[in-house]
């Protein structure tokens, strides 16, 4: 047996080529483009029109710029958490991944990097569009703590892809279902238009995810005004998306344990 | 005699197909998480957003036209699906064959679809009611429900053209899901359409929803059917002309696979 | 050390559970290894044969580590296949026919090395491994197109590459000659029988008893989850040395024809199966010279073809063994 140096190497070598591999497929299938390039750009133009309507206060414009971004963005995380296990089903390669000496964790983790790696595409062509249809900028731009929320925010969308992976594995319908109410994820992570507008009991929600901490940092980093709370929002984002993940570890086990049990790897 | 029997079979298989796509997932999970969940969330977004933008007084504004948007689901999706199923089940060689009148088999794949477009904006409109009290006494109730009616209509004409497309183009739900979205930006759902660039909005008075939504409101004001006859009388034009059009193309698409140009498609 | 058998399975038992129904969830139990003893050497070919259902790919599976056993060991190199997987899955190679199973969309190459690295294969081994693979399975010049453009052999050979990516001490192929044409089929079996003389321990299912007795070194015959026969082909073909067969070709006849022949004494089972124009019988029998002197009263006014009395075959055992139906295994024995 080699060296845990060595382990380590194989490991992460096995994870970048599964990483490889996912860029390459996504490059040549149109379904991804619609989702970091189509559909993040109509969300970001009906934004923009109805945040800019007459009689809107000018800083929510920046929810236009972004949020289809964000949504683009959080779109390809979850598909990629959702389908990754399913994909490899339907080209029957599951049962061969599975069974080679490099646990799915690792395989799933270099997957989810590459569609996390698209998903950041979404945010060129929505502030572009931004930039050209409507002259919106982001007026106060910090540009230190974005880009520490946009990573902060990365780790979370990158944790839940993880736990969600192993949960739609063992739980088809749990896809459809989240797939159902996707726009209410938006809603309540604060995507295009802050949680605080909601509902007292759907803010209570909102906080228990990850990502809404986080993107409230985002949106605070590009305007002047209001709470700056940077440190606590990150910190709340990282424990959550550390807490998602203490669930996963189990997930991972109950799906390699099941798997083997039932030999449903290979069913279509 | 014979020949009514015959197009009544054609008719009732279409429909029975139709009825098939509309349940096929195989789980009542999938029927919540389309049917129940997403006309929820996408009206709750769209009107948290505008409430955010405007002010809470404009609630009802994008209540009523996500609601009514909601045809465009059942319309568009449901014949596309119902398509694939002919494909998959290998029907339409033998619809094709049949001397049955192709009018008739064309819009027959669109029954069920306008009345599972129709429940869908009662579904809707019931949410709207509940959540954000959408208060309906001044309006012209019978009114408002011709609308709905003319709505799915139209909408389902559109979707007949996307089920021609989708004869030739395997990817064609993807065009499909673009055109969803593209008729909430457009069609007055959200804002009005004239804030919208000139070319733009010659786009969204060739699109169904437009006038119809536009009625809709007006009726939920009170308005009467001689204020908004004019627009619902456009609206089912529009709605024709997208039918007529992937009539056409069904036609043509027909005469090209019996020249076998198009195997593959039928 | 030297005795150490490569792989070995003691009492090995497998029972699928699956729910039925909607609305009413009923379990169903299924038992696809029924207490299955397995002994093979290294360096050995061998060959597993059986009906559909029969249990064959859940033992491929189980000693692959892809699924669990209910009871019982599966020991491939000394490793259980169950607690030891780890270890066991660098050191073994498997391939299920078909053409699933890669990316189609991608190169064969990057397939190749795409897997290489998740059998955590050095970079410096894998390009030297992957250039040689590709020539040996005649993949060479090919190797840089989509997978999608590739014949049903080529593929077939591209997953034979990708099980020897990792140079396995075993492989573990799963009817890999299934849907080939018989110039493909010849190829990949002269391929696997020289990895056998190479040195590597092959395991290998098929439904072609010309394709085991071919290349095995040794056969098991398994039915309904149950090892029902095993040796090498020719000790395998003994199992019904005893007995002659009578064959001939007849057009036409009537089934009820055959009960007389079953009737006669000396006669274990009557065979029939459907050639183009003809029906071909087969009498498996004690005594064939017995059966020819009867024949002609037997099948009176029924003009017999081509008949013949033959040395028992390794298909003769086969359905021997497997009974005459062998696409029932559900009948229990
Ligand atoms: N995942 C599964 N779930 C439930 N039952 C299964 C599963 N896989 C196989 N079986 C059942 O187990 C039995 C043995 O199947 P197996 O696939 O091992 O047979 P096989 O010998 O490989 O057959 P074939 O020659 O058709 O490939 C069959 O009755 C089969 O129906
Ligand atoms: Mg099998």
């Amino acid at each position: 047996m080699g060296t845990p140096g060595v382990a380590v190497t194989g490991l992460a070598r096995a994870a970048f080529s599964a990483f490889r591999v996912s860029i390459r497929l996504r490059v040549i299938s149109p379904w991804a483009y619609l989702n970091w390039l189509v559909f993040p750009v109509l969300f970001a133009a009906v934004g923009l029109y109805v945040l800019s309507s007459p009689g809107a206060a000018s800083s929510h414009v920046v929810y236009g710029v972004l949020g289809g971004g964000l949504i683009g963005y959080w779109s390809v995380a979850y598909l990629e958490g959702g389908n990754g296990i399913q994909e490899e089903r339907w080209n029957g390669t599951l049962e061969q991944i599975f069974a080679t000496p490099t646990p799915l964790w690792v395989i799933l983790l270099g997957k989810i990097c590459g569609g996390l790696l698209f998903g950041l595409l979404a945010f060129l062509p929505t502030a572009a569009f931004a930039y050209v249809g409507f002259h919106a900028v982001l007026p106060a731009l910090d540009g230190g703590r974005f880009v520490i929320s946009l990573g902060v925010l990365t780790l979370s969308f990158f944790c839940i892809a993880l736990t969600l992976t192993p949960l739609f594995a063992l739980w088809r319908w749990a896809f459809s279902m989240l797939n159902g109410f996707e726009l209410g994820v938006y809603v309540l992570c604060g995507f295009m238009f802050p949680v605080a507008v909601l509902a007292p009991w759907a803010q209570g929600v909102a906080g228990f995810l990850a990502p809404t901490w986080a993107v409230r940092a985002l949106y605070a980093s590009t305007l002047a005004e209001g709470p700056h709370n940077f440190a606590t929002w990150w910190l709340a984002t990282i424990g959550l998306s550390l807490a998602y993940l203490a669930g996963a570890y189990f997930l991972y086990a109950l799906v390699e344990r099941r798997a083997r049990m039932s030999g449903q790897l290979a069913l279509a | 005699m014979k020949r009514l029997a015959l197009e009544a079979g054609v008719f009732g298989r279409s429909t029975y197909l139709q009825y098939v796509a509309l349940f096929q997932w195989a789980n009542p999970q999938g029927y919540v998480a389309y049917k129940v969940l997403l006309p929820v969330t996408q009206i709750l977004f769209f009107v948290e957003l505008g409430v955010y933008a405007t002010g809470r007084q404009n609630a009802l504004y994008f209540a009523l036209g996500n609601a009514l948007q909601l045809t465009a689901n059942a319309g568009i999706f449901g014949v596309i699906a119902t398509v694939a199923n002919e494909r998959q089940y290998g029907t339409l060689p033998i619809l094709l064959a049949s001397p049955a009148n192709r009018l008739i088999t064309f819009l027959s794949r669109a029954v069920v679809n306008v009345i599972d477009g129709i429940a869908t904006v009662v579904i809707g409109l019931a949410i709207v009611v509940v959540i954000y009290g959408l208060n309906l006494q001044h309006a012209n109730l019978l009114l408002l429900a011709l609308c709905v009616v003319v709505i799915s209509l139209t909408t389902a004409g559109l979707g007949l053209m996307f089920g021609s497309i989708g004869l030739v183009m395997r990817d064609a739900i993807i065009i499909a899901n673009i055109v969803y979205y593209v008729l909430l930006i457009i069609c007055g759902i959200n804002f009005p359409v004239s804030r919208l660039p000139g070319a733009v909005q010659v786009l969204a008075y060739a699109l169904p929803l437009t006038r119809g939504v536009q009625a809709a409101r007006d009726a939920a004001a009170g308005a009467s059917l001689g204020q908004v006859g004019g627009l619902l009388a456009g609206e089912l034009l529009v709605g024709l002309m997208w039918a007529l059009g992937g009539y056409l193309l069904f036609r043509l698409l027909e005469n090209w696979a019996r020249r076998g140009g198009l195997q593959e498609a039928f | 050390m030297t005795t150490n058998p490569a792989i070995e399975a003691r009492q090995l038992r497998k029972t699928y559970t699956t729910t039925r129904g909607v609305f009413r969830r009923e379990r169903v139990e299924r038992a696809a290894l029924r207490g299955v003893d397995l002994k093979i050497a290294k360096g050995e070919l061998f060959g597993l044969l059986g009906p559909n259902g029969a249990g064959k790919t859940t033992m491929v599976k189980i000693f692959t580590t892809l699924l669990l056993p209910a009871s019982g060991t599966a020991l491939v190199l000394g490793l259980d296949a169950v607690k030891d997987q780890w270890a066991l899955r660098k050191r073994i190679g498997f391939v299920f026919g078909g053409e699933r199973g890669l990316y189609w969309r991608l190169s064969g190459l990057d397939n190749l090395r795409y897997f290489a690295d998740l059998y955590r294969v050095p970079p410096e081994v894998s390009r030297r491994r992957i250039p040689e693979l590709l020539e040996r399975l005649d993949l060479a010049g090919r190797e840089k197109d989509r997978v999608e453009l590739y014949s049903r052999g080529m593929k077939q050979r591209l997953h034979l590459a990708r099980g020897l990516l990792n140079d396995p001490e075993v492989l573990f192929l799963d009817e890999p000659t299934i849907g080939l044409d018989p110039v493909g089929a010849r190829e990949l079996r002269v391929i696997v029988r020289e990895l056998a003389d190479a040195g590597k321990t092959v395991f290998l299912t098929t439904h072609y008893m010309f394709e085991a007795d071919a290349i095995c070194d040794r056969l098991a015959v398994i039915r309904d989850g149950v090892i029902v026969a095993e040796g090498t082909p020719s000790s395998i073909k003994t199992l019904v040395h005893d007995q002659g067969i009578v064959e001939f070709e007849v057009v036409g006849m009537p089934v009820e024809r055959l009960a007389g022949l079953r009737s006669l004494p000396g006669v274990r089972s009557v065979a029939i199966s459907e050639h183009e124009l003809a029906q071909v019988v087969t009498v498996h029998c004690a005594r064939p010279a017995d059966v020819m002197t009867r024949l002609g009263v037997i099948l009176d006014g029924i003009k017999l073809e081509k008949v013949s009395s033959r040395e028992p075959t390794l298909e003769d055992a086969y359905v021997q063994l497997i009974g005459e139906n062998p696409t029932n295994s559900e009948a229990s024995p």
